[in-house]
């Protein structure tokens, strides 16, 4: 008897021992247990397979998977990290740059901007490509000049009172369209996600002027592309008693509880489908290279 | 940039029940993601050993490695495999979907 729950016990949960988590590999394949059946069935994981919804909102999705493995939990984790494409700042123009922040500090806080646009609707730039077209590129002007306030009280010490435009948000970045994207976007869509970013500190007689290129990319490529944060980990705290009154805390193996934060790009919920979506590309990609060199 | 045009190929070493998959991308680098279709082959009983390795981390190169029984192919055994990802990830997908619809009616 204890031998039975000990080998259910190997199968199905992850320990979490004193001094370290044990039980941590997957062992359910096929020829590992006498007695089990564990060669692939469709059927069986479709009965066994879970998704709950446990909370949701405008930037953040809080959802169950049960009777995955965790290869798969993980490469979803890795592909919603790393893997689903928006679009950010690449390119940067200086006409003008005197302020106290060096041209490529400013470049880099550009690119690190989340701007509001579904990156469906776009291609990859062609590399190569130095100029960008309407298909692929979103051109976003930043044009800031602080003055002195001529009405500030004389003996005023507070920047807010003294200069007019020190601060440089990202509310002062303006779109300017390409080709026919004044048409395909209404007024107002594409613009940065938040508009109070801060981006730059001036003093009178300081300005930035500056035209940026927004391409599509991802997070592998450029490391700043990485629109969800996302954290996994693996729940449902079983306690076990046993004989020698020993507690024993261990994870079920195959329930992974997903929480996914957005940039505000995307709906977490969108961001899960293209997810799943690239996973199956790569799949089929593989198959059709598979294929492809089968016919040899 | 210096950087090759984007590629990916395999190379096939075989040797009776063997197949060496070797494949490399510039653009899309081949990620540990594909552990997931070596955990999908290790589901199938005629498959006798399935594994990667990335040979060196700075280059973007995985090598698979499949043997089966005698009477299975390896690229029968991976195309299996492939298959049922495919068909458990859009079973995902399904799933998700209606469980987020369920979501959003619930609070409307």
């Amino acid at each position: 008897m204890a031998a039975a729950q000990a080998v259910e016990e190997m199968r199905s949960r992850v320990v979490l021992g004193e001094f370290g988590v044990r039980n941590v590999h997957t062992t359910d394949f096929p020829g590992n247990y006498s007695g089990y059946d564990d060669a692939w069935d469709q059927d069986r994981f479709e009965k066994n397979f879970r998704v709950d919804v446990v909370h949701m909102d405008e930037n953040s999705l809080e959802f169950d998977m049960v009777g995955i493995d965790a290869a798969i939990a993980n490469a979803f984790r890795r592909i919603l990290l790393a893997e689903v494409p928006t679009m950010a700042v690449e390119k940067v123009l200086v006409y003008n740059n005197t302020s106290i922040v060096q041209d490529e500090i400013l470049a880099h806080r550009l690119g690190l901007i989340p701007i509001h646009a579904d990156p469906r609707l776009f291609e990859y730039r062609n590399q190569g490509d130095e100029e960008g077209t309407e298909i692929d590129t979103l051109q976003f002007r930043l044009q800031v000049r602080c003055t002195r306030n001529p009405h500030a009280a004389k003996d005023s010490s507070d920047p807010n009172e003294l200069y007019v435009n020190h601060k440089v948000y990202t509310r002062h970045m303006t779109w300017v369209p390409l080709g026919n994207q004044a048409d395909l976007f209404p007024e107002g869509t594409i613009r940065p996600v938040h508009d109070d970013i801060l981006i730059a500190q001036l003093r009178p007689g300081q300005e930035i002027d500056l035209l940026m290129h927004c391409v599509k990319g991802i997070g592998k490529k450029v490391a700043r592309i990485a629109n969800p944060r996302l954290d996994t980990f693996s729940r449902e705290i079983f306690r076990n008693e046993k004989l020698k009154k020993v507690v024993q805390l261990a994870r079920v193996r195959d329930h992974y509880i997903f929480s996914v934060e957005s940039t505000g790009v995307l709906p977490p919920d969108v961001l899960v489908s293209e997810a799943i979506k690239i996973l199956m590309g790569k799949c089929r990609r593989f198959l059709d290279e598979l294929e492809a060199v089968q016919m040899d | 940039m210096n950087a090759p045009p984007a590629f990916e190929s395999f190379l096939l070493f075989e040797g009776e029940k063997n197949l060496e998959a070797w494949l490399g991308s510039e653009a899309q680098p081949p990620s540990h993601c594909l552990s997931l279709h070596i955990r999908q082959l290790l589901k199938d009983p005629q498959v006798l050993f399935a594994g990667y390795k990335v040979p060196h981390p700075l280059e973007h190169k995985i090598i698979i490695r499949v043997q089966t029984t005698p009477d299975y192919s390896p690229q029968e055994a991976f195309t299996n495999a492939i298959t049922d990802l495919i068909s458990e990830l859009s079973l995902l997908e399904e799933r998700f979907r209606v469980a987020i619809k369920d979501k959003q009616e619930g609070i409307e």
